[in-house]
């Protein structure tokens, strides 16, 4: 079949590759029909996250059919139309019981090369490193799915793939953001970033009652689809001096009750902290910038609550004094998406957020490394290509 | 980044072939250890710095360390799980120097007396202990082991079950004789609340120094810690699910399959 695969550093290439094949007994093969970069995916490829080998598929966001299953699988079928989650779970091990899907005990097979970084493993994802599981991802024609009944979610014959797929993981993060700032009436909600992640925190924030919602970014059409797509104020944070100070006013003085971060380790920002973090990590003294992050921690309101959706290395300067003279709870994880995308399917089959919009432009897998290429240096208004193998 | 190192990396990580004394007092050519230590280091160093990356800093820290090492002329050996557990009062009280032994616990989510029978069956053990060892019934109470070797005959051993308490503990040693002196025991007990059961496994492996069994170790990069590790993690898999997790055949452009 045919895959996108990462060659080297800024390096992707459309490769023949195998077939997957059914593994274990709970497998099933998907053929892909349609799958999404996603802006962490930009990490492994500008060269921050280690672990990726010459020749690996990536990619792991994706909805497909069924075409293949394991003798032990009982709820899904060959034909069947399902979203996937990116982190697999496994649905037995006391993570995945307790709903902290992205934790599982049981879906990585090369835990130990996660081990001695973060103390303990995560649950395997597609194509996103070998610390991170090594399975091969579903920017491809086809994908081996683990684990199918807790993985595979029927897509409802009324939606069309576009407002499905974004459940496999930027809706089901941003949405998870969102549930963290436990949102109740009069909230303001800010959230960092107006990507894919960041925009579905913001519908999903409203959804859950927030009085008012402010997306952060200084793309103008990112900007403009958080106002009209998700009802947002914005700041585009190139035109004021201090998004800190500017969401202070816009908020009588008090600060966010919730700030959600959905931008990460390349952050992009104004002035003198921001051209040291860029310049530390070009130097790769250290993995992150840490801008958004540092900003939404200083903008909080006292014994508010920051949610951290952005993927991280090792940032080597977190303001742990602000965080704990001003009381603040962090929540944060990888994406629990088993727990959330049956109500978001019914949400969009409801047609109460119709995610759709993200998806700005739709390419052939051979397109895939020109359509990371505008998706990375956020091209031609691209908010997310969509791939159809 | 030079894909040479990016690809030959992970291959050091993943046979766990990380420099590891067998901390036997041997006396030995402490200069060829001294310049061995700082060829490791070097090596891991200059890797990490040309990685440029997290696991690169963690590599190349670690080699910074070992050149040192090798620099001062230390004698003590890396300390090793086994000795740190020799350490300890009371646990691993009675090992000889120069038996790597690892004590390694994780928490299963099932009772203790549906664990036993996994480790009795030469089926499940295989499964268990994955890419280590193939293991076959020999008899009553005895197992065969048998490790795959890239050049050379395979290594063969057998083993016999010299303690049995069901859904408490299980042991088992090496025959008389045998290539891989090895001793076994997994030892089960109540997690806290409804956590299921820890499960805690000792090996010990006795390469006598300058032994066949000593360099096979060494040159297959088996370290004791990881095979239990791992051991512990496909077993814990095995139970909850009923699978181990797998990457046979798992696509890329360098063919089908990344098996550890």
């Amino acid at each position: 079949m045919r895959a996108l695969c990462w060659h080297d550093v800024n390096d992707l290439r459309v490769r023949s590759v195998p077939d997957p094949e059914i593994v274990n007994p709970r497998d099933v093969v998907l053929r892909v029909t349609m799958t999404t970069p996603c802006g962490s995916d930009l990490h492994f490829i500008d060269g921050y996250l280690p672990t990726m080998r010459e020749g690996d598929v990536i990619g792991h966001e994706f909805m497909g059919e069924v075409v293949e299953t394991g003798r032990k699988v009982e709820d899904v079928s060959a034909g069947d139309r399902v979203v996937v989650p990116s982190f697999i779970g496994c649905g037995s091990c006391g993570y995945c019981r307790d709903d902290l899907w992205s934790l599982c005990d049981n879906t990585n097979p090369n835990a130990e090369l996660q081990e001695p970084i973060l103390g303990d493993t995560t649950a395997g994802i597609y194509g996103y490193t070998h610390a991170f599981g090594g399975y091969a991802g579903s920017h491809a024609e086809y994908v081996r799915v683990p684990h199918a009944d807790e993985n595979c979610f029927h897509v409802p014959d009324e939606l069309e793939a576009e407002q499905a797929l974004f459940a496999s993981d930027a809706w089901a993060t941003g949405y998870m953001g969102a549930d963290f700032c436990d949102i109740r009436d009069g909230d303001t909600v800010a959230v960092w970033g107006c990507g894919g992640v960041g925009l579905m925190a913001q519908h999903s924030a409203a959804l859950m009652g927030a009085e008012r919602v402010i997306g952060i970014d200084r793309f103008p059409e990112r900007l403009r689809a958080a106002r009209n797509e998700a009802g947002s104020e914005t700041i585009d944070y190139t035109a004021v001096d201090s998004v800190v100070d500017t969401l202070k006013e816009m908020t009588g003085g008090r600060g966010p009750d919730a700030c959600i971060d959905a931008v990460g380790m390349e952050a992009h920002g104004t002035g003198i902290e921001y051209a040291y973090d860029r310049a530390k990590q070009s130097l790769r003294l250290h993995t992150d910038r840490g801008t958004a992050l540092r900003q939404a921690i200083r903008a909080c309101k006292k014994g508010g609550t920051l949610s951290i959706l952005g993927v991280y290395g090792l940032l080597d300067k977190f303001p742990m004094g602000v965080v704990m003279n001003k009381g603040l709870t962090v929540r944060t994880a990888q994406q629990y998406g088993q727990r959330y995308v049956p109500e978001l399917l019914e949400y969009a089959a409801e047609g109460d957020l119709d995610p759709s919009y993200l998806a700005t432009h739709e390419r052939s897998l051979e397109e895939g490394p020109a359509a990371y290429d505008m998706f990375k240096h956020k091209e031609d208004g691209c908010i997310r290509p969509v791939l159809t193998p | 980044m030079s894909s040479a190192l990016s690809t030959a990396i992970p291959e050091t990580l993943r046979s766990g072939a990380i420099v590891q004394s067998y901390s036997a007092a041997d006396g030995g050519d402490s200069r060829g250890k001294r310049l061995a230590t700082m060829a490791a280091g070097g090596l891991l160093l200059a890797a990490g710095l040309r990685r440029r990356s997290l696991s690169g800093t963690v590599l190349a820290g670690g080699g910074g360390w070992l050149v040192a090492r090798g620099v001062s002329g230390s004698d003590r050996p890396v300390r090793t799980l086994a000795s740190a557990i020799r350490d300890r009062d009371g646990v691993g009280a009675g090992v000889p120097e120069g038996m790597p032994t690892v004590e390694r616990s994780i928490t299963v989510g099932a009772p203790a007396d549906e664990l036993s029978e996994y480790w009795h069956d030469p089926e499940q053990l295989t499964r268990i202990m994955g890419p280590f060892a193939e293991i076959t019934g020999a008899g009553e109470d005895r197992l065969h082991w048998e490790l795959e070797t890239p050049r050379g005959p395979n290594l063969t051993w057998e083993t016999e079950i010299t303690a049995d308490e069901p859904g408490e503990s299980l042991r088992w040693e090496s025959l008389e004789g045998t290539t891989i002196p090895h001793e076994g025991e997994v030892r089960f007990r109540s997690a806290a609340g409804d956590r299921g059961t820890v499960v805690t496994l000792r090996l010990q492996f006795d390469p006598p120094a300058g032994s066949l069994g000593a360099a096979a170790f060494q040159r297959l990069g088996i370290v004791p810690e990881t095979v239990a590790k791992k051991a512990l993690r496909r077993f814990k898999s095995l139970v909850e699910t009923g699978e181990i997790p797998s990457l046979e055949h798992n696509p890329s452009a360098r063919g089908s399959g990344d098996l550890l």
